[in-house]
């Protein structure tokens, strides 16, 4: 494109553009270090009196605000953040490569019929109320509510498209000669995709990684119906904390949002020439 | 190419075994469930009424129910619609502003660039959260309206069905306008410089240039973009759970909401079931209308 300088006026929009992104994050992050005086103060503070991060150690010692004469959450934050851990890690891994040999059967030996991606694809567009009514009946008679191994086998299932769809783009950008090279080598087709594909597209398969891992970090809704009591993820607990009694305690839900969000937001930068790729089903690549 | 080595698999078995685990996977996880649901949605079954092999055939009473006396229904469904259009056609709007901005040469752009992405990195729990505070009647929003526009510009957001409305319009267009941008600017650097550069040479005002030549290049990302994000946007639940929880009264339910309200807090299970049977042949009819134009650029395109 050709390409001019930002013209004062423009350079103002930037400015104030970049001002209406990053305010909401600001306030998060100062919110999450304000002393519990500082919480609920009208009008608003900005900037806390005194930085404090009594509000993080709450999350996991709800006595820790004995300190300011305040009464602390009724429960820590401990098991949704292992919960959040355990459940996103299991479920990334086996969409991952679940979706690698799907990626692989279609990009490779897909049969040219259109009806499977677009199944796949429809997939993704059922909300997730409809699909958590028959789940809760389901899982809550095979005893798998409440329960890890029924929230990872729903991560699985709902993040399989974008997997699939994303590292199918990968798959496609190579040359398929390379792996008929090794094919003809001696190696039977499953060795040259295990030594062959799999190794080219690495870069991609971590990109994938990290973006199955945002989506399933992400996941609130079928969590909070499949979750009652020894299942907690980390949004879950935040909406928990949002509606409970302790409503206005300000400062740890700020924390615990807080706490959520930035590993997403290091993953989301790590991998940001890819985020188009992924959330277009690899329809858009940079 | 094709190669058959002695004792190898043919393509076929390959296809197949390499996308089973998959297609088990959605059988189990998507199909099934969706088979009880279809089965409990012309049923009166609710929790509390013991198995669901016990409860009573009422064919389809849920969806005459549902389709002509639930208002409540029609209006999330209106209301989600609505509220979709509104949000894509203003984080369009902005998302392109802001990628042309990009265009131009300045300082710091892969700062910028990575600044701007930061919101649809947030996930929705939390951006709902936060819009939350913001909105709250001591939280700074209103202190800006208040030092701008006097004590009396003040709201209480989440009290009357217009203002809630805005609030979730303006956490979902602050959520999504990157992912506009994002998509928008990486279809523009890669639109090709000659025919820009011909239409110059032949007068074009940069006007001209921009509605008669990027424009119609762009065209292909752009329902790209649209289609991606109507998908989403129809799911809409997170954000707004969080800020309103669809109040005041029912103002802000969205079909999700309205769906789990259903089912988890009332258990009206076979209703909710019905309700999300409607919704599906709803969403169905809408992505396959939707992917018609990119069909092709979603399935094939990546060659």
């Amino acid at each position: 494109m050709l390409t001019k300088n930002l013209s004062p006026l423009q350079a103002v929009l930037m400015f104030a553009a970049l001002v209406v992104v990053l305010f909401p994050v600001f306030w998060i992050l100062m919110t999450a270090i304000k002393p519990p005086t500082d919480w609920n103060a009208s009008p608003a503070i900005w900037f806390p009196s005194e930085p404090t991060l009594v509000n993080f150690k709450t999350l996991f010692d709800p006595d820790a605000l004995g300190e300011y004469g305040v009464g602390g959450v009724s429960q820590p934050a401990t098991k949704a953040v292992f919960g959040s851990i355990l459940a996103t890690f299991v479920a990334t891994a086996l969409s991952v490569t679940i979706g690698l040999f799907s990626a692989i059967g279609i990009s490779r030996y897909g049969n040219g019929s259109k009806a499977t991606p677009l199944v796949i694809l429809s997939g993704r567009m059922f909300p997730p109320a409809a699909i958590a009514v028959p789940f809760v009946i389901i899982f809550s008679n095979i005893g798998l509510i409440d329960s890890y191994v029924g929230l990872i086998c729903i991560y699985v299932a709902v993040t399989l498209p974008f997997s699939t769809w994303m590292i199918k783009s990968f798959v496609d950008d190579l040359p398929r000669e390379i792996e008929e090279a090794a094919m003809i080598d001696g190696r039977s087709k499953l060795m040259a995709h295990l030594t062959v594909t799999i190794p080219l597209i690495k870069g991609g398969l971590f990109a994938t990684t990290m973006f199955i891992f945002i989506l399933n970090w992400s996941e609130f809704m079928f969590a909070l119906v499949l979750s009652y009591t020894s299942v907690s993820t980390i949004p879950v607990q935040l909406a928990k904390y949002v509606t409970a009694t302790a409503g206005t305690l300000y400062g740890v839900q700020a924390a615990l949002a807080v706490l959520a969000m930035v590993p997403l937001v290091i993953v989301g930068y790590l991998i940001q020439s890819h985020l188009a790729r992924g959330m277009t089903f690899g329809a858009i690549k940079q | 190419m094709r190669i058959v080595r002695p004792g190898g698999l043919s393509n076929a078995a390959i296809a197949r075994l390499f996308t089973l685990p998959g297609q088990v996977v959605s059988l189990l996880v998507l199909v099934m469930p969706l088979l009880v649901a279809l089965y409990m949605s012309f049923t009166d079954w609710s929790p509390t009424h013991g198995s669901l092999f016990d409860a009573s055939f009422v064919s389809f009473e849920n969806y005459s129910e549902l389709l002509v006396w639930d208002t409540r229904f029609t209006y999330a469904v209106v209301r989600t619609l609505l509220i979709s259009i509104v949000c894509l056609c203003l984080e369009f709007t902005f998302g392109l502003g802001l990628a042309v901005l990009f265009l131009r040469k300045f300082r710091g752009k892969s700062l910028l660039f990575s600044a701007f992405l930061t919101p649809m990195m947030i996930l929705p729990v939390v951006v709902g959260y936060i819009f939350w505070m913001l909105f709250q009647s001591n939280g700074p929003i209103n202190q800006i309206l208040e030092f701008l526009f006097g004590p009396q510009a003040a709201l209480e957001w989440f009290r009357s069905a217009p203002t809630a409305i805005f609030a979730v319009i303006l956490t979902e267009v602050w959520h999504w306008t990157p992912l506009f941008f994002l998509i928008l600017l990486s279809g523009l650097n890669s639109i090709p410089e000659n025919p820009i550069r011909a239409a110059i040479i032949l007068g074009a005002s940069p006007r001209q240039v921009f509605w008669r030549v990027v424009m119609p290049m762009l065209k292909p990302v752009i329902t790209v973009a649209f289609v991606i994000r109507a998908m989403e946007i129809i799911k809409l639940f997170d954000e707004v759970f969080m800020l309103t929880r669809g109040g005041p009264g029912s103002s802000t339910e969205t079909i999700s909401l309205y769906i789990y309200k259903l089912a988890f807090n009332d258990f009206q299970l076979a209703y909710g079931a019905a309700a999300a049977f409607l919704v599906l042949l709803g969403s169905l009819m809408l992505v396959h209308l939707l992917l018609a134009p990119v069909r092709d650029q979603l399935l094939e395109g990546n060659r």
